[in-house]
């Protein structure tokens, strides 16, 4: 599902973010991306989700070889892959329906097909209550299951999530690492990216550790 | 619960600046045109006067009128007889002194002439050249004592007609690029305010065309409303200002010489500003490719 191979990534004054990237995550694996900051963690996410290129090597995502996409494909790309910010990025003068059905509207579903789909999500993430709030009246951890229900509504192959928990507290980030869990369960390929070592070591999944642009550790 | 309109405010300070820069620009334009009406008013005084000789036959007049006629650049050729440039100028001078004005004598002294007015497509900048090349072809022919055109306030006029030309194309130039460039800004912050949308919908797999329809749509109404608005509030101000020209100052007789910008300007100046939000807005977005860059900024 994910494919980097020999990937390199240099950036102008010769930073090397990334140095020789070679790993593969299957259909349905969840993995979580540990390291220290400026480790390489966010441009590994960058390019994974085609907002940046590799230097050099080869790099297939949810079946798009990333290393030779031309712009025009990259938003249908994006359509295949689901993504979680630390900081939701959810739309504040758009309802919680609005916003998880978003991805649907843009790919031009039929509406009665949308107003299905959200209530189901919604179900699923606990938030079918509240489909009608705006986000700065609900809570954080309620905010970033509205960011995941927008993340997985359109059945991605590839969810990835850059540090998911960062703004929460402990019960509400294993409230939401459950639901990627359980999102993982289903078949989409979950790629978490984390600075909480503890949590890490209770979920035992696998887990690649990044350092200064190289892949230092890999449970697998 | 609604979320706060944080966006309204923005909107509407957005839609002032714009308005007020578009009132700039129309009014710029009131004044250019009007300012060319009123010396275009001035230019039609600009004539000539070709005294004639006592002995001029009536077919010698006939035939200067007919060369003058036929050189394309007169508008009229007015014969006035000696009793006639008596009366004219014993108006003139009748209370100024009345003796003068009853001696008979005077008839003698006062030549005939032809009054003439110079065509209306001979522009203010080349009137002054065709007035020296009539004088110079008339003063060779029979029947012409001298020639006179006002050559000092002629060249005065024309000079003061290329200055205020030259100036208001200036003036212009400098208010189009002041106010594009305010427009331009006022439209950035309105796109900025909203990158987190954009940042969200290039995330889910929106199309370039997808993010910027929407804000080419606005930007294009924004400039649509607030060029309209302008054209209104000018056509108010311009409006009370007339009034106040006829009525206060009616003594200065400009009233009746200005005019609100013409319709085609009016349209050039709404299908202009249209055309300048959506630019403006198009500038903005054109490049907004940077989505995870900007989402962890």
């Amino acid at each position: 599902m994910i494919e980097f191979s020999h990937v390199y990534k240099t950036y102008p004054g010769a930073i090397h973010a990334l140095k020789n990237i070679d790993l593969t995550i299957d259909k349905g694996e969840f993995v979580f991306l540990t390291g220290p900051s400026g480790a390489g963690k966010t441009t590994l996410f960058k390019m994974i989700s085609a907002y940046d290129v590799a230097t050099s090597g080869g790099l297939k995502v949810a079946g798009y070889n990333l290393a030779e996409i031309k712009d025009g494909q990259i938003p249908f790309f994006r359509r295949k892959i689901g993504v979680v910010f630390q900081d939701f990025k959810l739309l504040k003068d758009r309802t919680i329906f609005e916003n998880v059905a978003l991805p649907l509207r843009i790919r031009g579903d039929k509406e009665h097909a949308i107003q299905r789909r959200v209530y189901e999500v919604l179900e699923q993430v606990g938030l079918a209550h509240k489909h009608d709030q705006y986000p700065e009246f609900i809570s954080g951890g309620e905010q970033q299951r509205t960011a995941i229900a927008r993340a997985i509504i359109h059945q991605p192959g590839v969810l990835i999530a850059d540090e998911p928990t960062g703004n929460l507290d402990p019960r509400l980030s294993e409230e939401i690492m459950d639901l990627l869990e359980r999102v993982c369960a289903q078949g989409t390929t979950v790629f978490v990216a984390t600075h909480d070592h503890e949590m890490v070591k209770r979920r035992k999944k696998r887990t690649l550790e990044l350092r200064e642009g190289m892949i230092v550790g890999d449970t697998k | 619960m609604k979320p706060p309109q944080k966006n309204l405010a923005l909107k509407l300070s957005t839609l002032v600046v714009v308005t007020a820069c578009f009132i700039v620009m129309g009014t710029s334009l009131l004044i250019s045109q009007n300012f060319k009406n009123i010396l275009t008013m001035w230019g039609e005084d600009v004539q000539m006067t070709v005294y004639l000789s006592q002995d001029i036959s009536e077919q010698g007049r006939k035939s200067l009128e007919d060369f003058l006629k036929n050189t394309g650049k007169v508008n009229t050729v007015t014969y006035i007889n000696q009793e006639r440039a008596l009366g004219d100028f014993r108006t003139q001078l009748a209370s100024y002194a009345p003796d003068i004005s009853r001696d008979d004598e005077l008839l003698k002294l006062i030549p005939s002439s032809l009054q003439v007015t110079l065509a209306s497509n001979v522009q203010t900048k080349d009137q002054m050249q065709v007035l020296q090349s009539l004088a110079a072809d008339l003063k060779g022919k029979e029947g012409v004592d001298e020639v006179s055109f006002g050559q000092d306030w002629v060249e005065k006029y024309g000079a003061l007609v290329s200055a205020m030309e030259i100036t208001m194309e200036l003036l212009g130039v400098v208010i189009l690029a002041a106010s594009l460039f305010v427009m331009s800004n006022a439209i950035r912050a309105s796109v900025q305010n909203r990158k987190d949308e954009i940042v969200v919908l290039e995330m889910i797999g929106a199309t370039s065309s997808m993010i910027r329809t929407p804000f080419l749509k606005e930007g294009a109404l924004l400039g649509f409303i607030s060029s309209t608005l302008a054209v209104i509030l000018c056509f108010v101000s311009y409006t009370g200002f007339r009034n106040l020209l006829v009525s206060k100052l009616s003594f200065l007789q400009l009233g009746q010489h200005l005019a609100f910008i013409t319709p085609t300007s009016i349209a050039l100046l709404i299908i202009g500003g249209t055309a300048v939000g959506a630019f403006g807005s198009y500038l903005c977005v054109r490049k907004i490719n940077d989505g995870w860059a900007a989402s962890q900024g």
